[in-house]
């Protein structure tokens, strides 16, 4: 996994991560109110085992790690990986934010933004995302983005004595352009701009 | 790693893999008739890499792999990988890289060994998998072992002028047909 650069959005920026920003991610794995929410990316461990994983996730080609910072400081991390050389397209495979910090719109902010840098930087068509059905916050930001339920794996994660299902979201650049056209982190060029 | 042998009805078992059956695959991969629904048709396909491959699939705990044989000659592989043993979760594939012998029902029959494996010996709970929705073969084969369609991806690739959507299955001990 790569490590992002700086992506604003108005209430958060996501940012290159840092070593420091560890001891927040390791604390939030082991927070069973974000388990119960997400799968884990990675279990907690010793702060060297993620300095190892963090230099392990530096040289991945397919992956970004985005550390979140939200009213100037750290409130969570977004990480998700590119599909291929010959299918463009990205999975956001985590969105975490702080339990602590929840209910404050940073999920939604740096979710728009993070989308924003899919779509209107990199160009990809699509985007994908794989969301716990009980996940009603992570649902309810994949639906205000233009998300579309295209499957629903039954049974698929296990927690709290119980299975819950699965749904894997959907959204492609055309929907994002419908509903979110006026979302540009530039200006448009000067018309004179390339003279 | 590489599961144990299975004999399976009709001449086909699934095999442990060797490096030799692994590098039976430069000849499988990259044919245009084994692989319109498979990958792009390119990639690292060097005998040295092939070892690497062998190497690293032996030793990866997360998945089961295996060789399908047809009356004992390698014809193609299969195998269950990311497994999530806390979930009890994973994802499962299948290539026939003899194209001569489509048709015989090898796949419907590795499925079948498959599939029972995961539930009886593996104890996992569930098996999912992705397959290109006009691959009507690949598609009955694991109907035939309990999958369920639990939804199509619209457009996931694009091949010879068109897009192809993709099946989205799932499987459970309680949907195989030996358990129902």
């Amino acid at each position: 996994m790569a490590l992002g650069g700086t992506i604003r959005g108005k209430k958060t920026t996501l940012r290159l991560p840092a070593e420091a920003d560890l001891d927040s991610y390791n604390r939030w794995m082991a927070d069973m109110r974000v388990r119960r929410a997400h799968r884990v990316w990675h279990e907690p461990a010793m702060p060297a085992t993620w300095k190892e994983r963090f230099k392990e996730t530096a040289k991945d080609k397919m992956g970004v790690l985005w550390s979140i910072d939200g009213d100037g400081r750290l409130v969570g991390f977004a990480a998700g990986s590119f599909w291929s050389m010959t299918q463009l397209g990205f999975t956001l495979r985590q969105l975490v934010i702080d339990p602590d910090q929840w209910r404050k719109g940073y999920g939604f902010d740096a979710a728009l933004a993070l989308h924003r840098y899919l779509f209107d930087y990199l160009d990809l068509p699509r985007v994908g995302a794989e969301v716990r059905a009980d996940n009603v916050a992570a649902l309810r930001i994949g639906e205000r983005l233009g998300y579309v339920e295209y499957a629903r794996g039954h049974e698929v994660h296990y927690r709290d004595g119980g299975y819950v299902d699965e749904i894997q979201l959907f959204m492609g650049k055309e929907a994002w352009q419908e509903r979110w056209s006026a979302e540009r982190e530039y200006p448009p060029l000067a018309a004179d701009a390339a003279r | 790693m590489f599961g144990p042998r299975l004999d399976g009805e009709n001449g086909v078992a699934l095999v442990p893999s060797t490096l030799e059956h692994f590098k039976l695959r430069l000849g499988w991969l990259l044919q245009p008739e084994t692989d319109r629904f498979w990958g792009p048709r390119f990639g690292e396909m060097t005998e040295e890499k092939l070892e690497e491959r062998f190497k690293k699939t032996a030793d990866d705990e997360t998945q089961v792999e295996w060789t399908i044989a047809y009356h004992d000659e390698p014809v193609g592989f299969t195998g269950v990988f990311d497994i999530d043993w806390v979930r009890r979760d994973a994802e499962s594939g299948i290539f026939i890289g003899r194209h001569d012998l489509f048709g015989r029902g090898i796949a419907s029959e590795a499925v079948r060994l498959r599939t029972g494996f995961a539930w009886r010996e593996l104890r996992l709970h569930r098996v999912h998998n992705w397959i290109a929705l006009a691959n009507r073969g690949s598609r009955r084969a694991n109907e035939k072992s309990g999958y369920k369609q639990m939804g199509v991806y619209r457009k996931s690739f694009f091949r010879s002028g068109e897009w192809y959507d993709e099946w989205l299955g799932e499987a459970y001990p309680h949907t195989f047909p030996e358990q129902r």
